[in-house]
This record gives C-alpha cells, sequence and structure tokens, in this order.
C-alpha cells in the first residue's frame, strides 16, 4: 500500500504554499508598478511644481524690480535730492546718489542727463560725460515712465532701475543698480523651493553669475547649461554628477546676443523623498497581507484537509470491515456533501456486505466469492468431484412431538452442523433437499486432496450426529440417524439457469450414484456409502465392503464401502470381524457358499454385522435355491430410485 | 507824467506805422487737428518791443494749476495764489527761472518776477501729479491758443514782425516766420507742429 502522505507534500501545505506564493506575486508585481507609478507621478509632480515655481520665480523678480523701481521714484522725488540735481553741481550730486544708494542698499546709483550721458556714477565718477551703457532702458523709461531690466556688469547680474527725476517734468534720469548675487539667488532659492542658478549665454558659451548650488555641482551645471538652455524651457532632467535634477531654463533678458537665464533645479531624490514613506507603508502592508493570509490559509487549508483525514480514516475503517463510523465530518460544504456521499457508500457496502452474507446462507461463500469477483459464467466444465449427500433419515420420527416451528428450528440446527463441518473440510454446500443437504468438494474450487477431505467431513457428520443422541435422548427423543452418500466422479460443475438467476451446481451420473447411496445407508443400515473410486483416492482410512451394487443403466457393477474411521481409531476387535467379513465376502464371490454361510452366521451377532449378515445370508438363501448361471458377477442389482 | 506822455505819442506812432495790426495766427499738429495751449508770440524786427508790464497770476484750485500754461513779458510778477483748502510749495528748477514759494496758503504777499525768457516748468512738491508751464516771451505781443487753436494777437503796430510759437509738447521748436503788418489789417498767419507723445504723468491723488 502506498503511503500518500509521506512521499508527497501534504494537501494542506500545498494550498497554503500556493496562496502565499500567489499572493506575494501579485504584492511584488503591484508594489513595483505601483512604485513606478509613483516614480513617474513624482517626477511629473516634480515637473510641475518647476514650473509653478519658475512662475513664481519670474513675479518674484518683476515684483523686486517693481519694488526697487518705485523705491527708486520715491527717492527721486526727493526734494532736495532734486535740488542737487538742479544745481548741475557734481560733486554734490555724487554725495547726494552715494547717500540715497546707500538709503536703499543699492550697489550702485548715477544721473543720466536728457542728452544721455553720465552726469555722475557712484560706480565710477570718471564715466561723468560719458554715454550711459544702457540706452535702450533710457528709451523704455521716457515711453513708460520708468524700467527696469537686468544687465550684466563686470560679471555679475544687476537689477537696473532707471526713472526719470521730475520737477515736475523729467530734467535727468537716475540709474539704480542692485546686485543679483548667491545671496539674492538664496532669498529666491527660498521662496522658489528650488535650486536658482543664473546664467549668461554669449553666442552659446554660457558663464554662471549666481547660484545657491553647492560648488560640487557647479562644473556639472555649467556643462549642461547649454543644453538646458537650449531644450529645458518646459523641464528637462539632467544628471548633475552623481544626483538626478529636474530643471527649468526660465529666460530673463535677451539683450543683443546676450541672453540671461535663471536655471532652476530640484533634487529628484529629493523630490522622491515623501514618497519613500508611502513605500514602507506598502511594503508594511505586503508584509502583513502576506502574514494574514498564511494564517488564513492555514486555517482554511485545515479545515479541508482535516474532514479529508478523517474522510480517510473512516475510508480505512471501512476497508478493514468496520462499517459502524464516528467522527464523519458534517456541514453544508463540499466536505460536508463528500462526507454525506461517503456515508451514503458505506451504506451502500453495508448494505452489500449484507447481501453478501445472505447470498453466503443461500450459496456457499465460496461460489459467492467467485460470483462477487465476476468469475461466474453461465456453463459448465469438467470437473472431478466427490458429492456428498447427506440426511436425517429419521428425521420424522424425531419430529413426531414437535410444533411445526420446533421442527424447523431442529433442522436447522442438524443443517447448520452439517454446513459447518462442511465448510472447514473445503467442501460447499450446494443446496438443501428437505431435511438434507448436497455438498460438493472439488467444485468450485480444486483441491488436490479434495476426496481425502469428503471422507473426513462425512466421518466427522457421523460423529457430530450421533454426538448429539444423548442431548435428545434427554429430551425423550430417538437416537438421530444419519444417512451420508459420498461418491467421486467426473461431472459437469457450473452455473444452471438464467443470466439473471444461476445456480451453481454439478451434473452427472456420479452425483445420481452419490444419491443413491445416500439411500442405500438405509438398505445396509450404515451411516455412510462411498464409492468405488472414493475408497481408492482415499488413505489412512479402514472400509468395510458393503457390496456390489449395478446401478440401472450401467453394465459393470460398483463396488460400494463404508468408512469405519480412521486406522488408529479402529480397534483391533473391530479389524478381526472386518478380516472374517472380508473372508465370508470372499467365499460368497467365489462361489464357497457354505463357507461363506458359515461365516456371516458366525459375524451375525455382531453389532454393526447385524443388517449386512442378515441380507448376505437372505443372498446365499436365494443362491443355494436357485444357483445362477456362469455369468453371476455377484452384484446386487439397484432398482429403486 | 511818463505814462500821460506815451499815451499822447500813441496816436503818432499808429499813423507812422498804419495802426492797430492785428494777426490771426492757428496752429495744428501734423494731423490738422487744432493745437490748444500753443505760445506765439511776434518779436518786432528794429529793436526791443516796449514793455507793457502787466501783471498774471497762476492760481491753484483742486490741486491744479490754473491757467495750465501762462504767457507772460519778461518782468512781469506773477502771482500764485492758492485757493485749495490745503497749502501748496510751488517750485521750479527751470533754468529760466529757479524758485520755490514753500509751503503756503492764500495769495503770498511777494510775487515772483519772471525776468528771463523762455519755459519755466512749475511743479508743486507735495503734490506730484501738480504741472503748469509758464512760458516767458521778451515782446509785450503775445497770445496763446484757444480749443479752436487760434490765437488773436491784437493792436500791433504796422511793421516788420518774427513771429515764433511754443507748445509744450513740441517734438522740436518751429522755425520763426517773419511777418509785415499793415495798419487796421488784420494778417492770417500759421504754424503747422509736430507733437511729442506726452510721457506718463503720476495720477491726481
Amino acid at each position: 500500500m502506498k503511503l500518500p502522505f509521506i512521499t508527497s507534500p501534504r494537501l494542506q501545505d500545498r494550498i497554503v504554499v500556493f496562496f502565499v506564493a500567489l499572493l506575494m506575486v501579485v504584492q511584488l508585481a503591484s508594489f513595483y508598478f505601483i512604485r513606478y507609478a509613483i516614480e513617474q507621478a513624482a517626477q511629473s509632480t516634480l515637473r510641475e511644481e518647476l514650473r509653478v515655481g519658475a512662475r513664481v520665480f519670474r513675479r518674484l523678480l518683476e515684483q523686486n524690480s517693481q519694488q526697487l523701481v518705485e523705491a527708486t521714484s520715491v527717492l527721486t522725488y526727493d526734494f532736495g535730492f532734486r535740488e542737487a540735481i538742479a544745481t548741475r553741481d557734481r560733486p554734490t550730486i555724487l554725495s547726494a546718489l552715494r547717500n540715497h544708494a546707500a538709503r536703499i542698499k543699492a550697489s550702485g546709483m548715477a544721473v543720466i542727463g536728457m542728452d544721455g550721458n553720465f552726469v555722475a556714477d557712484t560706480l565710477a565718477e570718471s564715466n561723468s560725460g560719458k554715454p550711459y551703457p544702457y540706452p535702450d532702458l533710457v528709451e523704455r523709461a521716457r515711453v513708460l515712465g520708468r524700467t527696469s531690466g537686468i544687465r550684466v556688469i563686470d560679471g555679475k547680474p544687476f537689477q537696473v532701475v532707471v526713472v526719470p527725476v521730475l520737477a515736475p517734468l523729467p530734467i535727468a534720469w537716475v540709474s539704480m543698480s542692485f546686485v543679483i548675487d548667491d545671496k539674492a539667488a538664496k532669498d529666491l532659492q527660498r521662496l522658489t523651493t528650488s535650486e536658482v542658478t543664473f546664467v549668461r549665454d554669449e553666442g552659446g558659451r554660457a558663464e554662471l553669475l549666481a547660484t545657491t548650488l553647492p560648488p560640487a555641482r557647479r562644473a556639472s551645471l555649467l556643462a549642461a547649461a547649454g543644453s538646458i538652455i537650449a531644450m529645458g524651457r518646459d523641464g528637462m532632467t539632467v544628471r548633475l554628477r552623481d544626483e538626478e535634477y529636474e530643471v527649468l531654463a526660465t529666460p530673463l533678458e535677451d539683450t543683443g546676443g546676450v541672453r540671461l537665464f535663471a536655471i532652476l533645479q530640484r533634487s529628484v531624490a529629493e523630490g522622491l523623498a515623501p514618497y519613500l514613506a508611502l513605500q514602507a507603508v506598502l511594503l508594511f502592508l505586503a508584509s502583513v497581507s502576506v502574514a494574514v493570509t498564511l494564517t488564513g490559509g492555514i486555517r482554511i487549508a485545515r479545515r479541508i484537509t482535516r474532514p479529508v483525514e478523517r474522510l480517510a480514516a473512516a475510508a480505512r475503517e471501512v476497508a478493514k470491515g468496520n462499517y459502524e463510523l464516528s467522527g464523519v465530518p458534517g456541514g453544508d460544504d463540499e466536505i460536508g456533501q463528500l462526507a454525506q456521499a461517503f456515508d451514503g457508500m458505506v451504506k451502500g457496502l453495508t448494505e452489500r456486505d449484507n447481501m453478501r452474507d445472505a447470498l453466503g446462507k443461500v450459496a456457499s461463500s465460496e461460489v459467492v466469492m467467485q460470483f462477487m469477483k465476476g468469475q461466474i459464467e453461465l456453463g459448465g466444465e469438467e470437473r472431478e468431484v466427490s458429492v456428498m449427500f447427506a440426511d436425517i433419515r429419521n428425521f420424522t420420527a424425531l419430529c413426531e412431538e414437535l410444533t411445526p416451528q420446533q421442527s424447523l428450528l431442529m433442522l436447522n440446527e442438524f443443517l447448520t452442523a452439517i454446513s459447518e463441518i462442511v465448510e472447514t473440510h473445503g467442501g460447499v454446500v450446494d443446496k438443501y433437499m428437505g431435511d438434507g443437504a448436497m455438498a460438493i468438494f472439488g467444485a468450485p474450487v480444486t483441491r488436490p486432496d479434495d476426496t481425502q477431505r469428503a471422507v473426513d467431513c462425512a466421518l466427522e457428520i457421523r460423529r457430530r450426529i450421533e454426538g448429539l443422541g444423548p442431548a435428545l435422548a434427554a429430551r425423550g427423543l430417538p437416537h438421530p440417524d444419519i444417512g451420508i452418500g459420498l461418491n467421486t466422479s467426473t461431472v459437469i460443475a457450473g452455473n444452471i439457469g438464467s443470466p439473471s438467476r444461476l445456480n451453481y451446481t454439478v451434473l452427472g451420473d456420479g452425483v445420481n450414484l452419490a444419491s443413491r447411496l445416500e439411500g442405500l445407508t438405509k438398505r445396509y443400515h450404515v451411516p455412510i456409502v462411498v464409492g468405488t473410486l472414493t475408497r481408492e483416492k482415499v488413505e489412512g482410512i479402514i472400509f468395510r465392503e458393503l457390496d456390489k451394487v449395478r446401478v440401472r443403466g450401467k453394465t459393470v457393477p460398483e463396488r460400494i464401502f463404508e468408512p469405519l474411521g480412521h486406522a488408529f481409531e479402529v480397534s483391533p476387535g473391530e479389524l478381526s470381524r472386518l478380516a472374517r467379513w472380508n473372508d465370508g465376502l470372499e467365499d460368497f464371490r467365489a462361489r464357497r457358499w457354505p463357507e461363506a454361510r458359515a461365516t456371516f452366521e458366525s459375524l451375525a451377532d455382531e453389532r454393526k454385522y447385524v443388517r449386512l449378515c442378515a441380507i448376505y445370508l437372505g443372498y446365499l438363501r436365494d443362491l443355494m435355491a436357485r444357483p445362477p448361471g456362469g455369468d453371476w458377477d455377484a452384484a446386487f442389482t439397484l432398482y429403486e430410485k | 507824467m511818463k505814462l500821460g506822455l506815451l499815451l499822447l505819442a500813441l496816436p503818432c506812432l499808429a499813423s507812422l506805422h498804419g495802426f492797430a495790426a492785428n494777426l490771426e495766427v492757428t496752429i495744428k499738429d501734423a494731423k490738422g487737428a487744432a493745437v490748444e495751449d500753443a505760445v506765439v508770440w511776434a518779436m518786432p524786427k528794429p529793436g526791443p518791443a516796449p514793455a507793457r508790464k502787466q501783471g498774471a497770476a497762476v492760481g491753484q484750485k483742486d490741486k491744479t494749476f490754473i491757467p495750465f500754461v501762462t504767457v507772460v513779458q519778461t518782468g512781469t510778477a506773477v502771482q500764485f495764489p492758492n485757493q485749495d483748502p490745503i497749502r501748496h510749495h510751488v517750485y521750479s528748477f527751470s533754468p529760466a527761472k529757479v524758485f520755490e514759494i514753500k509751503l503756503y496758503a492764500g495769495t503770498p504777499a511777494a510775487p515772483i518776477v519772471f525776468d528771463k525768457p523762455g519755459e519755466v516748468v512749475l511743479g508743486c512738491n507735495i503734490h506730484d501729479h501738480m504741472l503748469a508751464y509758464i512760458y516767458v516771451v521778451d515782446t509785450p505781443y503775445f497770445a496763446k491758443t484757444g480749443k479752436e487753436g487760434r490765437a488773436r494777437l491784437e493792436n500791433l503796430p504796422g511793421g516788420d514782425y518774427e513771429l515764433l510759437m511754443w507748445h509744450f509738447a513740441q517734438a522740436a521748436p518751429a522755425a520763426a516766420q517773419a511777418v509785415r503788418l499793415r495798419g487796421d489789417e488784420s494778417t492770417p498767419a500759421g504754424f503747422v507742429v509736430t507733437l511729442a507723445p506726452v510721457p506718463p504723468r503720476p495720477p491726481a491723488q
């Protein structure tokens, strides 16, 4: 038998492993998809934030310049300042400029005459009389009233404000410049939450003017500045040294080939940082769900496999023949249905078994076994078998004082005893006939000692029935008289009848002879009569030859015998009487009738020989009165049945 | 006494040159539209024009100088009466006349005498939007165009004059025109002036 739970993994484990693995695969896949989506979202969020940052940045710059313009305008309205300008006294004007520049922390301040030349400049006193370098700003101020722009002076970006000195019409222009340095960039960085870099691009040659980037990354930004300016107006991703940055270039000024840009930068890693927490949460949830699935899976799998194991145990019990089952699981689920089906199957098996038992009662268990195996077919085969007919000869006398129920009970007692003995000797009870039974040895199963066992069986039945005598005598009943005919011959054995109702039996002359031998027990007053072949096939048994009978339809007479018992249980006295009987029989058959008569007469009073001697003395009287012809074969012709 | 002599001499002068000529000057811009507040004046050719001292006033009402453009002859004393309930601080940084009247109410005791010809831009130190012009000319023959862009110089003695004009928004000074006036005649004259766009001004507060 295979041991399924040792060689292969248990169903429970397989279920759990499958579902946990499935969940982990799904979790892993979704985790990676989510991470991918998050990264995409973070990147686009970052870019969007950068765009917003750029708008904020431009607005800040505008506001900043606006404020500077306003502040400068306020300064120029100062009456004293206007008076100083009106004096056209350069030292006075320069001094006033320095004073006012200091008031609003401007980097430089200059007065430009209506002719466009410097009147005075705090950045370079020598500029007086020289043309102002940004006439475009002055022109714009003339039209707009005031203006500002970003200009690069000595490699540094400046917010340059140009406003008129009104008295109340313009009498001069004031140019005020505010440096945009790393500190200013830092202020903008704080407000836009982006790194800020000011870049000047002159004919493709980029130059960093001010930046909030750490010095280590400046060189790589400068290297990338050209492409950022060219392609990063709406945001792009660049790698600055070892870190990815989302960058956006926003143009500030374009003055004849010199272009100014502000580049905003945001670290991708920093942008992703908030999502790392989300990832941790996702991982935590994934592990929790795996753990829950593991425990839940084990529980559910157990709910499946436990009943299955119980069913398996129940099935093993059923295999052992125990149909009284306990612990078959219930429930309405599939397992419950399986259990119910199993229960139904067990009931069916029980019924079938009961039927087999019942069959065993009406037919031999050997035949039933073969029948159950489907080996029995309609038709027959030739077999050498020993057929036994056993009969309680004086049953009617036994039943005289009994009710029909009691009679049947007693008959069944006898038949049960006979059947038991037949079965213990390997025979098959073929049928019950009135107060007797027919048994077969050698069919349907052939064994080499079939005949021996048949004779043993007959002796055993004889002994058992005789053993019942005292008990019956105590009840005032006569001694039971058993008659057994046993003959060994070749017969037809097989199923006789129709496919729906078969009867396994044996047919043949030998069977009829056995029945007749049983009838002869009455004539010879012996319990058992066996045929010649039976006698020849048996060893260790002492037989007494009874007669030679001529069965109707047969020319060769059959010698018939009575088994007296096993050699060891026959007494010496018995044996000497048997020897005398054999002598007498020999004389009888050799026509030495007077000698034979003397022998029979000497034995006639011996127990067990009374009837035989009476029969033979009767023969002798007839023979001696009318001596037969030369063809006398000493056989007795059996006429009745 | 001097004034009486002058008055007696006047008829003789008038007859000599043909008395009381008028000059009708029309000023248009490049598009042909009438130009208001343009100043026209005639300089007599032979010599200095006679002084004809007249007072003038540039008042302030509702934080506005009234009139917007004033033309005076050299040496005219101009009053700056303040009709507002608040004070004003009138000033000029123009080379023709630099002055200031610090925060005052009513009419200052001393008028300001404009003794050099040229453009004087008036402002108020505490009201940036206030603006007015005083144009100082060396002749008593001047006038200012009205809404129709016409100015009439009246009672000019006959003779040769140089006719000039000025407008506060002119892109460039107009060329002087020579005119000969005969007594009892009305002579038409005209200028076409190119005006520059007026730069934005601080709004009134």
